[in-house]
């Protein structure tokens, strides 16, 4: 295949108020080709894409599209050269339709001098559009009822109406389920045929392997390892990224202790979203629920904390039943949730680190009377819950939630949820945007956690996650168990095809 | 002392140039106001949001500048308290008298008495306050005499006809001083003439224009050969001819088909009414008069003297045969000239 | 920390507080209002000497004080990323129905000593109970804040004007009693009373926001009020409790004000309203919520007094008086803005 540089990136470098952040960065993306860009948060990555989405002005070296000089002064100008992001939290309004998505940049109109919009031409054009990413709905549709696999999709054909040439996929796959990531990567090698140069960023690296035709490494803002993804292997780039290999992600648990049921849960119904789930969680397992991207595990671990109702069925913790919808009745018998969305339900993100890990825990150090707050045990406690979990405990009151890394900001959601020592604890996604090193940490403290009597029920759809870390999984599809499987019996694929397995409810 | 000064001025003798001087420029400012020997009145209206109200700011405003005093305006858009608060400040200001037009007849007595505490002279302006202990003097128009002026030309003429009138009044609010006296102004003068002149209709309005139509249309309705007609305020002036109108009865005097009509206030609708000699008679309050005495009371006040709580305003009626000769002192005729060049 | 994988994180755009130019720390700033404060009051000396006296400054004061309570009441609701804007028709509703209870003409305790008492209670119960009920549409109903505080407005100001023509033939109710009257002109130990109420008002909401856990699940509420459910925060309740405690704002305010008019009028703060989400404003508390402070509103409340007891001896029309006014509150407003976008949403 006839390639040609499409894209160059020559000696970058770029500070913020004194600190340099990035030290002489190059690089070089052909056209039809991956090229996998990894590294830790905070190694430079976000940066260097967004001096070439036009968000930053570097402060020294040049960029060059198909050799053309190219210096991009805003967002607009970046895309106008045929430049497209798919950012991890996706940028479309679900109050709109997929169509009015697509062309929210440049309607189509009757005729160019009259503010109406051609409604038939549109749709055609879009229908175009989501033929090419193989999403098969109607243009009409509106994306708040979209997957977030679908919406990615929606991304992707909005980036092709750009006529884009270069597509940059940043994480795209955290909130993906395995066969969306599946034909996520089909389409990525159609884009490829047709010439486009696609960077891909992500975390995780097995991805990047089966995608990359060449691999850039970054670190602490400097180029660490560039080449064919050939002179690579999964081992190599996380040495490289981390600065020292890591042989093990997932540390061994000193006790695998089976005791009495913590969680019970029987019988769990509400229509159109769980529907006769039955499992229990013993004190010190971690039970693994896995499945599909709207399998309902999200959503049967909101009922279980109150956040949501059911119709029928009953939740046990620690033996005794929980009143339904009341998450305050759930903390109180000892449930924590660590939920899916950290930014949106975990923290307080415009707030000192502080609020967020002290707020679930206000209450235990108040006068029941009075909710006077006893300022010393709660300070010194929120200070020993973040010394525990890694979080530097000098920024809790100077810094915000919102400042930290994606690590961190989990770190902080874990401190927030063990200071209120809880015998239950359910993760959902726990690791999801999370750089490697932090990974590592955050599976230490729920195995510290475990080994402390805790039962965790961990929602994960990173399979190798979920085996690294369960004593038992559960698989969940469409609503409802659909295998469950033991350590001894962990296997990717039959997990994989337990998840795939139709519900009763589609067959009845 | 001494050596503290001294190391003061030696840090930052700019500094202390400076201030010395905004100092000096500060507490010689008002000396200079002085100087000129000429006085500072405040002048407090709730609003400007009738014609009645600009005229009456425009005539206090005339009458301070013919005498060479300053004038200090404020308005409270309707709030008892900003009105407070602005007599405070007028005070702080060291006026030398305050004029006011209040909201409200009881919120306005303990600006009253923050004015008798500083020993500022306070006039109301047309509207007096409530009973209470604090002294102000208050220019209020006689509004029963003028009344009783206005409707009396009504009568004479009706006499002069040999006919019999059957009477409407249109009453304002009976929580307002102004309409009561304007209310028995009118039975003063009809009670007399009972004999040609029997009264069928008495109409609330409380001050209300939407209730003035609907009052006056049924009246019209039950009555429908009223033809003497007391409207209580200008405002309603408009509104006598919506209802007139259509009734086949706004027609000039002389033409048999009038209503024999007066109303009060004196405004530029009145006076053009009066000029197209529909409206018979129009009560006028002499606002120029009572700029000049609210003055004119002030400075009294200010040397001393203690005038009665009420000073009257005579005013006078204006009248199809008297309006050439007497239509300069009616201050809707200015605010008319300024209208129509 | 011994571990290699977890280090300081700048990433890009992040910036440490020392980092921004000046402008920015200015613009951060929660003395930012009393430095303004002071170069104003400076500027105006030589234009408007007599700013500059003691009196001036006792007006300022006494002028300050019924609006911080109001004032104050407005920032909890601002905390919650709400709007209140039915405090002035509070106010109204309460002055007449308060001075009704209280007045020696037709009043149901003529003379008696405890109809102080009883027109307090009835005052501040009924601030409450139209907080309360405020409260129940916007926490229990669900409907925003602006609509039903602005519909509840209306309404309380149309009634505080028809409930005073069924009590009284004028369109105020006076005659109130001296020991009323007394807590918003009295002094005791040569301070003002009202200085006293405002001062507990203030102290107790200071603490109520700082130190208690309905004050710190409000700054929760405001940051992000899904997070706070999740983290266990009765959501629901705290809101129409900050509702009710927004109503008893008022109804204090409306006691000052009442008592210093010894007047039960319905006008009586009916052009306030701005002045009240201005002063909460200027002073930094958010209009996008999670954040204000009682020392904060107070600064507000001085800007705005000191701001308005100039144009008022400069002797201003009220228009000139409105449109700098509004022009401050709206550069207030702007600041608010930059701020939150400065810090970073």
């Amino acid at each position: 295949m006839n390639r040609e540089n499409l894209l160059r990136f020559e000696n970058i470098t770029k500070s913020f108020f004194g600190v340099e952040v990035l030290h002489g960065v190059s690089f070089t993306l052909e056209s039809g080709t991956v090229l996998g860009l990894v590294g830790e948060n905070g190694s430079g990555k976000s940066t260097s894409m967004n001096i070439l989405g036009g968000v930053h002005l570097p402060d020294s070296g040049h960029m060059s599209i198909g050799g053309v000089p190219y210096a991009p002064t805003s967002p607009r100008e970046a895309l106008a050269r045929g430049i497209s992001f798919i950012h991890q939290e996706l940028n479309l309004f679900p109050n709109l339709s997929i169509e009015e998505n697509l062309f929210i940049r440049n309607f189509h109109r009757l005729h160019p001098t009259l503010p109406v919009i051609d409604r038939k031409r549109m749709r055609a054009s879009a229908q175009l559009l989501l033929d090419m990413v193989d999403l098969k709905l109607s243009p009409g549709t509106l994306v708040s009822r979209l997957s977030q696999g679908e919406r990615q999709l929606v991304e992707i054909a909005k980036a092709l109406s750009s006529d884009a040439r270069i597509i940059i996929f940043d994480e795209p796959t955290t909130s993906l389920t395995r066969n969306e990531i599946d034909r996520l990567f089909a389409i990525i090698t159609r884009l490829k045929s047709q010439k486009i140069g696609i960077v891909y960023i992500s975390h995780i690296l097995s991805d990047v392997m089966k995608l990359a035709d060449n691999v850039v490494v970054l670190r602490d803002g400097g180029l660490v390892g560039a080449g064919p993804r050939a002179e690579f292997n999964i081992d190599r780039m996380i040495s490289m990224m981390v600065g020292r290999s890591i042989n093990q992600l997932f540390p061994v648990r000193s006790v695998l202790a089976i005791g009495e049921p913590m969680l019970e849960v029987e019988g769990l119904t509400q229509p159109g979203v769980v529907r006769n789930l039955s499992f229990r969680v013993t004190k010190g397992e971690v039970l693994g629920l896995a499945g599909l991207m709207g399998a309902g595990r999200s959503e049967a671990a909101r009922i279980i904390f109150g956040l949501a109702p059911y119709k029928s069925g009953s939740i046990k913790v620690a033996g005794k039943a929980l009143e339904p919808a009341d998450p305050r009745a759930a903390m109180r018998a000892g449930l924590a949730f660590l939920t899916e969305d950290r930014r949106l339900e975990g923290l307080l993100m415009n707030a000192p680190i502080f609020d967020s890990v002290a707020l679930p825990s206000l209450e235990a150090h108040a006068s029941v009377r009075t909710g006077w707050i006893n300022n010393a045990t709660l300070e010194s406690e929120v200070k020993d819950f973040s010394k525990r979990v890694q979080v530097n405990t000098a920024d809790l009151h100077d810094v915000q939630a919102r400042n930290l890394s994606g690590g961190n900001q989990q770190k902080v959601v874990l401190a927030k949820w063990l200071m209120r020592r809880p015998k239950v604890f359910i993760l959902d996604e726990p690791t999801r945007g999370v750089d490697i090193g932090a990974k590592a940490e955050i599976y230490k403290i729920i195995n510290t956690l475990v080994e402390g009597g805790c039962a965790i029920l961990m929602i994960s759809s990173e399979m190798e996650e979920l085996i690294g870390m369960c004593d038992r999984i559960i698989v969940m599809g469409n609503g409802e168990i659909t295998g469950s499987f033991d350590r001894p019996n962990f296997d990717q694929e039959r997990i994989l095809a337990a998840a795939m397995r139709r519900g009763r409810q589609e067959v009845a | 002392m001494e050596t503290q000064q001294k190391q003061k001025t030696k840090i930052s003798r700019r500094n202390f140039t400076v201030g010395t001087l905004v100092a000096l420029t500060g507490a010689a400012m008002p000396v200079w106001v002085r100087a000129e020997g000429t006085k500072t009145i405040a002048v407090l209206f709730d609003g400007l949001t009738s014609e009645f109200l600009v005229a009456g700011m425009g005539a206090m405003e005339a009458d301070l500048n013919s005498r060479g005093f300053k004038m200090l305006q404020a308005i409270s858009n309707r709030d008892d308290n900003v009105q407070f608060e602005q007599v405070k400040s007028m005070i702080a200001n060291k006026v030398d008298g305050i004029v006011i037009f209040h909201t409200d007849s009881n919120a306005v007595i303990p600006a009253i008495r923050a004015a008798n505490e500083a020993g500022v002279p306070m006039v109301h302006f047309n509207r007096p306050p409530a009973e209470s202990d604090a002294y102000s003097v208050a220019v209020v128009a006689d509004n029963r005499g003028i009344t009783k002026a206005t409707v009396q030309y009504m009568v004479e003429k009706a006499r002069a006809s040999g006919r019999k009138y059957k009477a409407a009044i249109l009453i304002g609010n009976l929580g307002d001083v102004n309409a009561i006296g304007r209310r028995d102004g009118f039975g003063d003068a009809v009670e007399p003439a009972a004999d040609i002149i029997e009264v069928v209709a008495r109409i609330p309005t409380e001050w209300n224009a939407d209730k003035a139509f609907a009052g006056l249309t049924n009246a019209f309705q039950s009555n429908p050969d009223i033809d003497f007609l007391f409207s209580s305020s200008d405002f309603m002036v408009p509104i006598v001819q919506q209802v007139l109108t259509p009734l086949d009865k706004w027609h000039p005097t002389g033409n048999p088909k009038h209503v024999m009509w007066g109303s009060f206030d004196g405004d530029s609708g009145a006076y053009a009414a009066l000029a197209s000699k529909h409206l018979d008679s129009d009560g006028v309050q002499d606002l120029f008069f009572e700029a000049k005495a609210s003055v004119d009371l002030i400075l009294a006040m200010g040397k001393g003297e203690k005038p009665d709580k009420i000073f009257p305003d005579p005013g006078f009626a204006i009248t199809q045969d008297n309006m050439e000769k007497e239509r300069e002192r009616m201050w809707g005729y200015s605010e008319w000239k300024k209208k129509n060049g | 920390m011994t571990n290699p994988f977890s280090r300081p994180v700048l990433s890009s755009g992040n910036t440490s507080p020392q980092h921004r130019p000046l402008w920015q720390r200015l613009l951060l700033s929660e003395y930012l209002v009393v430095v303004l404060c002071l170069a104003y009051f400076c500027i105006m000396i030589p234009i408007v000497p007599r700013i500059a006296s003691i009196q001036t400054f006792q007006n300022i004061l006494s002028d300050m004080l019924p609006l911080i309570v109001v004032a104050l009441g407005q920032t909890i609701i601002l905390i919650i990323a709400g709007i209140d804007l039915s405090m002035t028709a509070i106010i109204a509703m309460t002055s007449v129905v308060g001075a009704s209870v209280m007045t020696g003409t037709g009043g149901p305790l003529p003379g008696s000593p405890f109809a102080m008492p009883a027109g307090i209670l009835t005052m501040l119960a009924v601030g409450a109970g139209i907080g309360w009920f405020n409260g129940f549409c916007i926490a229990r109903l669900r409907m925003p804040p602006f609509m039903v505080t602005l519909a509840t407005t209306m309404f309380f100001a149309g009634v505080a004007i028809w409930y005073v023509t069924l009590r009284s033939e004028t369109t105020s109710i006076a005659n109130l009693p001296r020991s009323f009257v007394v807590i918003g002109q009295g002094k005791l130990y040569g301070i003002p009373n009202s200085l006293w109420v405002t001062l507990a008002v203030g102290v107790l909401i200071h603490l109520m926001l700082t130190r208690t856990v309905f004050g710190r699940e409000l700054y929760a509420i405001g940051v992000n009020r899904i997070s706070a459910e999740v983290s266990g925060v009765p959501v629901s309740r705290r809101v129409h409790m900050a509702f009710v405690v927004s109503g008893i704002c008022a109804a204090i305010g409306s006691i000052l004000y009442t008592g210093r008019l010894e007047t039960g009028s319905p006008i009586i703060g009916s052009n306030i309203l701005l002045d009240i989400i201005g002063a909460a404003v200027i002073g930094g508390t958010s209009l996008y919520g999670g954040k204000g402070k009682v020392i904060w509103t107070v600064f507000g409340v001085l800007f705005l007094v000191l701001l308005d007891q100039s144009l008022k001896l400069m002797g201003l029309t009220l228009f000139m008086v409105f449109a700098i006014k509004g022009a401050v509150i709206l550069v207030a407003a702007i600041a608010d803005a930059l701020r939150t976008k400065v810090t970073g949403r």
